[in-house]
């Protein structure tokens, strides 16, 4: 305990300094802030990756961050610290039923789906928004989470519109069936009267009224039954679902050769103009010629009653990529929203009744089918209507002239 | 020769120097300064003098001012905790010994923790303290550049030595402005304080040419400077007290002392008996026993005094130790024990825990508790 006369010298000894310390902290801080650096890259290289628009906002609800993928969406190049309602919608106040409040509220996520019709095309949002707690489990800000689900809706659509479509074609070929065997007695009976004619003439005499009934009303049967006999076959012929093995033609000829049977119709609206924009080249597709001219008659036809008195009808035929591309564009009075999707179901028309029984387009919508390509339309109410029939194309071989 | 060793901390000395208090502590890293001073300089206008020059500087202060004569461990520890609570970065005292000895006691809590008593003795501090700036307000007690720490321990009622480099202050700002405010009875014992550090490190068997110069030097200084400054308070002569009083203080810092200071911190500690007045007492009966051990040395200093010497070493030696018997009865400092403490009662303890001071370890002539006793004794 008692020091020595050398303990008081203390060679070994001296001034401490924390010379030590601080380049073992300074060497522990770089190591730090490399790491740090690293898991920032990380971090930052996870939200790059993210394809959807994220956001963080503070209870206030403004913008505290976006990621890169904001800027795709939206114009604003500094959205920090503005309103999320000003920079996401456009509007002064906060959203209704926005997700944001809610999680704000119950610290739970939330979510909803909203079009946003501002840009030109409009986009289809699904919105999620997850709380960001703080070290005591508050909400101190919410994640937002913007995906542009317009693609997905649009197949979700399609894909509604193909199953009740294919569910309506077994229906109306079930229907065609069923109407076909009593169809086919009724016309077979209406035959026999209109055999038995000869044998009543003779017992009444050929002036006697009651034949003249007999005889008138025997015909409007058998016309009748044929009329229906057309409609089952429609029916039939969109409802088909077998493959088709059509022959090869060229789509460009086809349309020259249709519309110049229309030509006569045409001429009649006199305010109707009709343009033809035509590949220079042949576009070999594989199908029934006339069934083929059919869709393209009924299309041209239905344009014509859009734009009477007065308009233009454009029909277009060309390649694109692997796909063959018939489009018939018109300046009509164009398709309301809610009739977009029942635009291709038997019978319905918006025609005035007994103008037309509404079996065209659906039979159109059989027959392309068939063929392996779709028919899709896009309308604004009063901009008129583009009617777009894509084929797949056939590859001519070498040498092989169409 | 053995090894030696001479450590030093930067001095800064001249009138006016407390004007760079700021300046060093900022330099030290400091951006809040822990001030140590007493009452008894709050009261003669210094502190806010230095506050002045710290906040000028641009410094916070965090002051503590909870310092008394021989200072004790639970000074230490409440001045180590504020220090921890205000989260200073610098230590400054402002005084004498005491409110010295209490910031290296502070600086040594607050670098290495735990209780004082665990740093009793030598070089039992292990790890970096923070910057230390001291500035001495007496000539005086050299602790401003010693490694030396006194501090009480009170249950124990003994002073402990804590020697150790780290407890060497960075910088130590000398300025004899500061003895304009100190009055005779300060000015006599801190001067012997000093006078007495000089003659024991000079004696001391680890003393060697770097300290001895300072050592004689300090000696010459004060037997000549001090009866005049009492007279006329001149500049000059207060500024030649302080550089004794440095150089006492370095020599002493080198080489160590003996038995007076065994004596005086036994005696300190126990009947709290202010440090300056133990040594007129007992410095010449010490002198007197270590005599035979050192007749040559002790002789050296004599000639100091005396301005020449005598026949013989001894003769030189004794007239030497006669004369500084004389000069403390001129200056009107205590002669006697019996006048500054109550009773002898506790003579055998006071002895026996003087014994175990580290400072005995340097004495000329070995002593034992009964040595001491018989020159304390001798001393009543």
């Amino acid at each position: 305990m008692t020091p020595s006369l050398m303990d008081i010298v203390g060679p070994e000894y001296t001034k401490l300094g924390f010379f030590r310390d601080v380049q073992d902290k300074m060497a522990q801080l770089h190591a730090y802030t490399e790491e740090l650096e690293r898991k920032k890259q990380e971090i930052q290289s996870i939200l790059d990756g993210i394809v959807d628009v994220l956001a963080v906002i503070t209870p206030d609800l403004c913008i505290q961050y976006v990621n890169p993928v904001f800027f795709r969406y939206f114009d604003d190049p500094n959205p920090g610290g503005k309103r999320c309602h000003e920079v996401f919608r456009g509007s002064a106040e906060p959203c209704a039923g926005c997700p944001v409040q809610t999680t704000l509220a119950t610290g739970r996520p939330d979510r909803l789906t909203y079009l946003d019709r501002r840009g030109e095309r409009t986009i289809h949002f699904e919105l999620v928004s997850a709380p960001i707690r703080d070290e005591h489990g508050n909400t101190r800000a919410v994640l937002l989470t913007k995906r542009d689900i317009t693609l997905e809706k649009e197949y979700q659509a399609k894909y509604y519109q193909a199953e009740k479509m294919a569910t309506i074609g077994l229906l109306a070929a079930g229907v065609a069936h069923e109407i076909n065997n009593p169809l086919a007695s009724i016309s077979g009976f209406a035959e026999a009267l209109r055999r038995r004619l000869p044998q009543l003439r003779q017992r009444l005499g050929e002036t006697d009224p009651l034949v003249q009934d007999f005889n008138e009303y025997i015909g409007i049967i058998s016309e009748e039954c044929a009329r229906c006999r057309d409609i089952v076959l429609g029916l039939l012929s969109f409802s088909r679902q077998r493959a088709y093995a059509g022959q090869r033609l060229d789509l460009v000829q086809l349309v020259r050769d249709t519309l110049k049977i229309l030509a006569h119709k045409i001429k009649e609206a006199p305010g109707v103009q009709l343009i033809q924009d035509l590949s220079p080249t042949a576009v070999p597709v594989c199908g029934d010629p006339s069934e083929l001219k059919q869709v393209l008659v009924n299309l041209v036809l239905n344009a014509m009653d859009a734009v009477l008195p007065q308009g233009t009808i454009t029909v277009r035929a060309h390649a694109h990529g692997k796909d063959a591309f018939l489009i018939v564009e018109d300046t009509g009075h164009g398709i309301a929203p809610e009739h977009m999707d029942k635009l291709f179901l038997p019978f319905f028309s918006t025609k005035t009744q007994g103008h037309s029984i509404g079996i065209g387009l659906s039979i159109c919508y059989g027959i392309i089918q068939q063929h392996g390509g779709e028919i899709t339309v896009c309308s604004e109410p009063g901009q008129g209507a583009t009617f777009r029939v894509r084929l797949p194309l056939e590859h001519p071989t070498s040498g092989e002239n169409l | 020769m053995d090894i030696r060793k001479f450590s030093l901390p930067e001095i800064i000395f001249g009138h006016g120097s407390i004007r760079y208090a700021g300046s060093y502590a900022l330099q030290l890293g400091g951006k809040r300064v822990f001030l140590v001073s007493d009452q008894g300089l709050e009261r003669s206008g210094w502190v806010d003098r230095l506050l002045a020059v710290l906040e000028a500087a641009g410094l916070e202060t965090i002051y503590f001012d909870q310092v008394y004569s021989n200072p004790r461990d639970i000074h230490i520890e409440a001045g180590a905790e504020l220090y921890r609570e205000s989260q200073a970065d610098v230590i400054l005292a402002l005084g004498g010994g005491s409110p010295m000895d209490t910031a290296k006691g502070i600086a040594a809590l607050a670098g290495c923790g735990g209780r004082i008593h665990d740093y009793e003795g030598a070089n039992r501090i292990s790890r970096p303290l923070p910057p230390l700036i001291l500035l001495p307000s007496t000539a005086g007690s050299g602790s401003d550049v010693s490694q030396f720490a006194i501090i009480t321990d009170t249950a124990r009622r003994v002073k402990m030595s804590i020697i150790s480099r780290s407890l060497t202050p960075n910088v130590s700002i000398i300025d004899p402005d500061l003895l304009d405010t100190v009055d005779d009875h300060l000015l006599i014992t801190s001067a012997v304080d000093a006078l007495a550090h000089a003659v024991e490190s000079y004696l001391s068997p680890l003393a060697h040419a770097l300290t001895e110069t300072q050592a004689l030097t300090a000696i010459r200084l004060i037997t000549r400077h001090l009866p005049r400054a009492l007279r006329s308070r001149d500049p000059d002569d207060m500024e030649q007290l302080s550089l004794a009083s440095t150089a006492a203080g370095i020599s002493f810092s080198n080489a160590s002392l003996g038995a007076c200071h065994a004596i005086a911190h036994s005696l300190g500690g126990f009947f709290d008996t202010p440090h300056g007045e133990v040594h007129p007492v007992v410095l010449p009966h010490v002198m007197r026993f270590n005599l035979p051990a050192c007749t040559a040395r002790m002789a050296d200093i004599g000639e100091v005094i005396l301005g020449g010497r005598l026949a013989t070493d001894a003769a030189t030696a004794t007239a030497g130790i006669a004369w500084l018997e004389e000069f403390f009865a001129n200056l009107g400092a205590a002669s006697r024990l019996s006048h500054i403490i109550p009773h002898t009662d506790d003579f055998a303890q006071i002895c026996h825990m003087a014994a175990q001071d580290a400072c005995l370890l340097t004495n000329p002539r070995p002593a034992t508790a009964a040595d001491l006793l018989a020159i304390c004794t001798e001393a009543w």
